[in-house]
């Protein structure tokens, strides 16, 4: 093992194990049943590592009766939240050795001092744990504290072993880099490394909640852990077409959905109307102005939707002052789809229609020309050429809205709900939301979302297909 | 800028140019036809501005009148003292800054993050690239749902944490794919000239192709403010036990909810609130008041940025 070059190539194999681990522990990190750090009942159940070491105060957010008791030294929780900062610190300087080991020889000498550096820490970390462990053990009163040797205690100490294993072996495995030797990486994995960062981000709030789907197979209340005692495989699945009172709020939460989306798709012409008619009148300026006050009610929120609604249809609003009488036109729950359309049109049309303005703009003029030459008239040449033109922008918003149909979202709905329309406004996703976030019924409502979410892949997946059929282009 | 203003208005007008070849005099079904338009035009763009308007006399008029409903079509008494005592409402004022600070560091992150990750992603050279870009853009298509998504913030420890509002908007696979077409765009060689004399890919993107997608990275800006601006669920659904960290849309929408207790949301106002501004404050131009304020931003800049939304929508027609 004397020559250089093939001590490079061991250490680039010993690399492997480090990078693994590391990445391993970097994601385990952020799972609460793998807390090395949940010494104690006290500790929240839904805390990370990630947040037991950066946060002492969600750490300690339930032991203010003990501190106060001096059932537990708040030492001993100090000592706990630097041994789990220490560990974060120890797996961030891993993860720089790992990056930095993508590098030339001189880039992954540097690295290899970070890597010894971070397994050390980790090692030391998980030590004051134990400490903080022992010292729990030997409370005045136990069983108030509640000690428990968590499992994932173990899992970390592998991981701390191996590190510090695979790092020493890389420190004297690798040989040393020429003095004028540069710091540099391949441009492949620099930019590979430039990007990371956002690719974990993007693998934390998108792929990640997927993990949260596991919740549809257990029983679970808030607050709540999971464990095989509590695993009730497809009780939920089942529960939401035998129990009657669940299949009806379904039913009718469906029928809710389907006639808003329904209806939506029916009416999804009118842009392309609104479109064409502005396009009649001449006066650019006056088109310019009204194109721009139609898209307004597009930038605002659904919230001051609401209160616009409020203004004017209230009991005390514009219409009732202006016209006299007073109708509180909101409470009442009739034509409640019709309504919601409406507002949906109010706010959405002038938005939608500019992709049209911009469609017709596109269309060939010697059509129009030869069209007049042949004594077309206005509506003629709107309907036989105008249309077609727009047709293809129009058949992909359609797909779009078809692979959409169940998630109309919930804003509109939510703001505009009262209890005496609830039964005709609930749709899928106010309905999740009325059932996991305010009810707390939180496997149902995840068994809910979990199907709707395959759906809509699903249908997103056929309208692609039929668009490849029908146009020969995909609309994803 | 001009140009880009000039371009929008050079479309409006291709368009209307190519629907009505040289007109010569118009017949009787045309003048009928134009009044219909007109009168229907109008009538729709009054139904759009009216309401702002309405809400904006009532927030400038008498109290008195406001609440008797005695205003109309024209304000009466104007002042401006509801605006005033909005610097009292100091749960809103607070609910302001949190939307202030969420909206400029959210889109500054979103933005940078977009053009950074557009531009890596278009580099050929890169690890997997294919791979890695398709890992970004699959997730725009899926959806774990509400729940999930809140169990996992909670998981993170976001819940009740101002960084919710930031960080999970960092990654916007949609703008990534915006900036990525429009990277591709912009001719290769002014980069590769760069590259060859020496300079490095952070070098490349911050001298050349950062000042080169100014229009489309304005662009996402103007969309990622105005969502950020409008977004309420979130602040609804992740900050249930810290209302100080709640956005003026939630504030916006309790109070909109909440009739009895409005009075008693004045109390809480520091020393500028005299007794007479209190009770001159009623449960109904208070709403009408924060509503106001919540949507001036929104239209004061609307039509100046018209155009940036308007390239927004025209480029969503360009897939990745």
């Amino acid at each position: 093992m004397k020559d250089p070059a093939m001590r490079e190539k061991s250490a680039e194999k010993v690399y492997y194990v480090q990078r693994i681990v590391t990445l391993l522990s970097l994601f385990f990190i952020f799972f609460p049943a793998m807390n090395p750090a949940r010494i104690s009942g006290l500790i929240g159940r839904t805390l990370s590592l990630f947040t037991s070491g950066i946060s002492h105060s969600s750490l300690t957010s339930e032991m203010g009766r003990a501190f106060n008791r001096g059932w537990l030294s708040e030492g001993s929780i100090w000592i706990l939240f630097f041994g789990a900062m220490t560990i974060l610190i120890g797996i961030a300087l891993c993860a720089a050795s790992a990056c930095m080991s993508l590098g030339n020889l001189k880039l992954k000498n540097l690295g290899k001092g970070f890597g010894l550096g971070g397994a050390v820490c980790m090692c030391v970390g998980l030590v004051l744990i134990y400490i903080s462990y022992t010292q729990l053990l030997g409370s005045s009163k136990p069983d108030r504290v509640e000690p428990s040797f968590p499992a994932a205690f173990f899992l970390y100490v592998i991981f701390a072993v191996l590190l510090l294993a695979a790092s020493l072996l890389i420190f004297f495995l690798l040989p040393k880099a020429d003095r004028e030797d540069r710091y540099e990486i391949e441009s492949k994995y620099k930019l590979f490394l430039m990007f990371l960062p956002f690719a974990m981000l993007c693998f934390v709030f998108a792929y990640l909640p997927l993990y949260g789907w596991r919740y549809a197979f257990f029983e679970y209340s808030a607050g709540g852990t999971l464990s095989m005692e509590n695993f009730v495989g497809f009780h939920w699945f089942t529960t939401l077409f035998q129990n009657a009172a669940t299949r009806q709020d379904i039913l009718r939460v469906l029928r809710n959905t389907l006639v808003m989306s329904g209806l939506g798709i029916a009416t999804s012409w009118l842009p392309i109307a609104f479109a064409i008619f502005l396009n009649e009148i001449k006066q650019s300026r006056l088109r310019r102005v009204i194109q721009t006050v139609t898209t307004i009610p597009n930038f605002i929120s659904w919230v001051l939707v609401y209160a616009i609604a409020l203004a004017i249809f209230s009991t005390d609003g514009f219409l009732n002052t202006m016209f006299g009488g007073d109708t509180n036109y909101l409470m009442n729950a009739s034509h409640m789809w019709l309504k919601m359309l409406l507002w949906g049109t109010w706010k959405g049309i002038g938005w939608s229609a500019i992709i049209y303005i911009a469609g017709i703009s596109g269309i060939d003029q010697q059509l129009y020309e030869a069209a007049t030459v042949d004594g077309a008239g206005r509506f003629q040449k709107m309907w036989h050429i105008t249309v077609p033109g727009l047709l293809p922008t129009y058949f992909v918003m359609l797909l779009m809205s078809i692979a959409n149909i169940l998630s109309n979202g919930m804003d509109q709905y939510l703001v505009f709900s009262n209890a005496r329309n609830k039964e005709v406004i609930e749709v899928l996703d106010l309905y999740v939301y009325n059932l996991g976030i305010q009810n707390g019924i939180i496997p149902l409502s995840t068994v809910v979302g979990m199907v709707k979410s395959i759906v809509s892949v699903i249908l997103l997946f056929g309208a692609n297909r039929l668009s490849k059929s029908i146009r020969g282009e995909s609309i994803i | 800028m001009k140009q880009a203003k000039k371009t929008s208005e050079a479309k409006m007008e291709r368009a209307y140019a190519k629907a009505h070849p040289k007109k010569t005099r118009l017949s009787a079904g045309d003048v009928v036809f134009n009044i219909i338009n007109h009168a229907f035009f109008l009538v729709f763009t009054l139904l759009c501005a009216f309401p702002f308007y309405f809400l904006f006399i009532n927030t400038i008029s008498d109290n008195d009148m406001v609440q008797k409903g005695q205003i109309k079509l024209l304000p009466h008494g104007i002042n401006i003292s509801n605006y005033l005592a909005m610097l009292n409402v100091s749960d809103l004022g607070q609910a302001f800054l949190v939307t202030i600070a969420r909206t400029v560091l959210g889109t500054a992150l979103m933005v940078a993050a977009s053009a950074l990750v557009g531009y890596l992603v278009t580099k050929k050279e890169m690890w997997h690239r294919q791979f890695w870009y398709r890992f970004l853009v699959v997730t725009m298509y899926f959806n774990a749902g509400t729940i999930p998504w809140y169990l996992n913030m909670s998981m993170l420890g976001l819940t009740n944490h101002f960084s919710a509002y930031i960080i999970p908007a960092v990654v916007a696979p949609y703008n990534i794919i915006l900036v990525k077409t429009y990277i591709e765009s912009i001719p290769a060689e002014l980069e590769e000239s760069a590259l060859i004399d020496g300079a490095g890919f952070f070098t490349v993107f911050r001298q050349i192709t950062w000042p080169l997608c100014k229009p489309i990275l304005a662009t996402i800006a103007i969309f990622g403010a105005v969502g950020h601006w409008n977004s309420y669920t979130d602040s609804l659904i992740l900050m249930q036990s810290s209302p100080e960290l709640k956005t003026v849309q939630h504030r916006l929408y309790e109070y909109l909810n909440q009739t009895t207790n409005l009075q008693s949301v004045m109390s809480s106002g520091g020393t500028m609130a005299t007794t007479a501004m209190k009770q001159a404050l009623n449960a109904k131009v208070l709403k009408y008041t924060i509503s106001m304020v919540t949507v001036i931003p929104i239209l004061v800049v609307y039509p100046f940025m018209n155009r940036y939304f308007e390239k927004g929508i025209m480029l969503g027609a360009v897939k990745g």
